[in-house]
């Protein structure tokens, strides 16, 4: 093996693993309200991109320094999330399960044209900290804002599992998840558990939406189908329902693109990333730690 | 007021007021393009170029028709959100309505199937492609005018803007001696300027490709591409990508400290939005364009445009001269106007745009080619302190 390569595809692994993080955030978003729902949110992705607006906002109208910018992305996208559970699921016929997915579709396009509207389709700067810096082990350089985007990724899911295994509103969560009915008759509110999961994912849409935008330096409209496209590769990699199949779903796909990347270039990227999500659907339906789904 | 008095007065106003009912004339031109969607600033910016060109035109007195009457342009435009099969849909749409021409499409990879429907060769009754002239003032892949006779572009040249930049750059550089290529691979537009436009003249200048990197529209990690950059050093960068990537391919050349010593740019980045997503990144980056603000009639247009909450580019620039042009094509042409006209008259503007040779533009005198392209004077401009400035204008 040629040593530039050997280093290239250090560098790619790297790089790939700390972006994909990101994926792993939005996998888990989708994973989140899949498990206490049993319903796919297709407008998760928008949403997150318009909390990350929100914060750009923030930052081109009242200068706000990065850590705040962050904050209000994130607090954004979480209150967008809320519009969307009211929009698409709270009303929506259980009957019909078809309806809520749909309605999310719905959502989708509609929060896309109102972001492309508004913003003109155009890049805009975004907030990034420690972008200069870089660590060098040996010739594998370590960005330095990626380390952050991971860093906070992970703080996020950390404080993820402490709501959902340390509080009464993460043991309702998990109560309602396994048991929606028996929740009820113990008591639990489903419909605000239910609200509250879809902020709790917004929030963490929001999160990744803005350590995406940093990590580029750039916010466009752009990035939201990217990442509906790979939160949802990321749970059937994963396995739908679990948080832990998405993190390791997230870390997968981010590595995958970025060697896939390297040994067969930009145009065939994508088809390895595909064909990967195709050999799970066909031979492990249920993902790398979901429940396996049965056939006729 | 009794009522015979208010028949009075009411007879005399409508005698007074038919004369002038009789005179109000238009003519319909139509703008297509995309207006939404992630490029939808293209079509945005063209379209305020078109209806403040026709407020401009309208102001000065309309355009005759054949009876000596004057009629006043009206313009409408319509969305194809940068899709082919939209943009076909539209223009048949078009051809529908009163419009005597369309001005359109945005996009190249609209542009190329769409110009497939519209009849080939003029006067050709085995083809029963569509007969409807159509003058495009943004999509800019080169030589696509010659799929149909129906088909005139205002597109500046990128093979001779480019041509000259590197003859200039070979000039006042000559100790550069590589290149390096970052080309948005999925592109219609970028893809082709690279590979046939930038890469042939810089070859052509004597400039080694050293290296190339790919990568998506939407694609958001350029480590990998820029580190095979950093490895190649080149004196020379080119980058053949619209705006978002244009900057995430900067930032990250930032970061890893690619700094060559000349940076250039897609003729579609010389826009407002580059310099509003990475001005900073974007410094000193040079393109060739066939618009800035350089003379009294360029920088009225430019003003005329602003003043409708949007910017004139040398895309946007292309829509203002092409209903300039349209204007004076339809003074000479001989319109009639009538709703019984309507297919004569778009063959007269037809004939009429085939049989230019040269044509008034913002920046000087557009060479009207045989094929239905156009020649258009150019600048230089770089990117310096977050607004784009002219650093040579090769015929002055």
């Amino acid at each position: 093996m040629d040593y530039f390569f050997f280093i290239d595809l250090l560098q790619s692994l790297t790089d790939g693993l700390l972006f994909g993080t990101t994926y792993a955030l939005i996998g888990i978003g989708f994973t989140l309200i899949f498990g206490v729902m049993r319903k796919l949110n297709l407008a998760y992705g928008a949403a997150s991109l318009a909390g990350t607006y929100i914060g750009l906002l923030a930052f081109l109208n009242l200068g706000a320094p990065p850590a705040l910018v962050f904050v209000i992305s994130a607090l954004g996208a979480g209150v967008i999330g809320l519009v969307v559970y009211y929009c698409c699921f709270r009303f929506t016929p259980e009957t019909v399960p078809m309806a809520s997915l749909l309605a999310s579709v719905g959502m989708l396009l509609f929060i896309d044209e109102v972001v492309v509207h508004l913003s003109h389709g155009m890049p805009y700067p975004y907030p990034s900290v420690f972008r200069d810096s870089v660590i060098e082990i040996g010739e594998v350089w370590v960005r330095g804002d990626l380390l952050f985007v991971f860093l906070m990724c992970v703080v996020a899911m950390g404080v993820l599992f402490w709501l959902l295994h340390r509080t009464p509103l993460g043991l309702a969560t998990r109560a309602v998840s396994q048991q929606p009915r028996a929740a009820q008759l113990c008591g639990i509110d489903s419909a605000r558990v239910n609200a509250l999961t879809f902020v709790i994912a917004g929030v963490l849409g929001g999160v990744a939406g803005a350590m995406t935008a940093a990590a580029v330096g750039v916010l466009s409209p752009i990035i939201a189908m990217g990442l509906t496209v790979k939160g949802l590769i990321v749970v059937v990699i994963g396995g739908l329902g679990s948080i832990p199949g998405a993190i390791i779903g997230g870390l997968l796909v981010g590595a995958a693109e970025n060697i896939f990347l390297l040994l067969r270039g930009v145009t065939e990227r994508d088809i390895y990333v595909m064909l990967l999500l195709f050999l799970f659907l066909t031979l492990r339906p249920g993902g790398l730690f979901g429940a396996h789904a049965g056939r006729d | 007021m009794t009522l015979a008095k208010f028949l009075t007065v009411s007879t005399l106003a409508l005698t007074v007021a038919a004369p002038a009912l009789a005179e109000d004339k238009t003519i319909s031109i139509a703008g297509f393009g995309a207006a939404s969607g992630v490029v939808g600033i293209f079509g945005q910016n063209s379209g305020a170029a078109m209806s403040a060109a026709a407020e401009k035109i309208n102001a000065e007195g309309g355009v005759t028709l054949a009876d000596g009457s004057t009629a006043m342009i009206e313009t409408t435009y319509y969305d194809d959100r940068c899709n082919a099969e939209e943009g076909i849909s539209v223009l048949r749409r078009i051809a529908t309505t009163d419009a005597l021409v369309a001005v359109g499409p945005t996009c190249s990879n609209v542009a190329e199937p769409l110009f497939g429907i519209l009849q080939a060769k003029v006067d050709d009754d085995g083809d029963t492609g569509l007969q409807f002239p159509v003058f495009t003032d943004v999509a800019i892949k080169g030589g696509l005018a010659g799929i149909s006779e129906w088909v005139f572009r205002n597109t500046p040249s990128e093979a001779m803007m480019y041509d000259n930049l590197f003859a200039w750059i070979r000039e006042t550089h000559p100790e550069a001696k590589t290149i390096y290529g970052g080309v948005e691979e999925d592109f219609a537009h970028s893809r082709a300027t690279w590979y046939a436009v930038m890469k042939e003249a810089a070859i052509k200048h004597g400039f080694e490709v050293v290296g190339e990197a790919q990568w998506l529209l939407n694609d958001t990690n350029f480590s990998n591409q820029v580190r095979g950059m950093r490895r190649a050093e080149p004196d020379v960068v080119a980058i053949s990508a619209h705006p978002f990537t244009t900057c995430g391919a900067l930032r990250e050349m930032a970061r890893q400290k690619v700094e060559p010593e000349v940076l250039v740019g897609l003729t579609s980045s010389s826009s407002l939005e580059t310099l509003s997503g990475c001005a900073a990144e974007a410094e000193g980056m040079i393109i060739p364009t066939s618009f800035a603000p350089v003379n009294d009639d360029a920088k009225f247009a430019a003003d005329a445009v602003a003043a409708k909450g949007a910017a004139l580019d040398l895309h946007s620039a292309a829509a203002w001269e092409n209903f300039m042009i349209l204007r004076d094509v339809i003074n000479a042409a001989g319109i009639e106007g009538t709703a019984d006209s309507r297919d004569a008259d778009r063959r007269k503007i037809r004939d009429g745009l085939a049989a230019l040779t040269e044509a008034e533009g913002l920046l000087g005198q557009n060479k009207r080619l045989p094929d239905g392209e156009a020649e258009k004077p150019y600048v230089f401009v770089g990117a310096s302190d977050a607004s784009w400035t002219v650093v040579h204008a090769p015929d002055s």
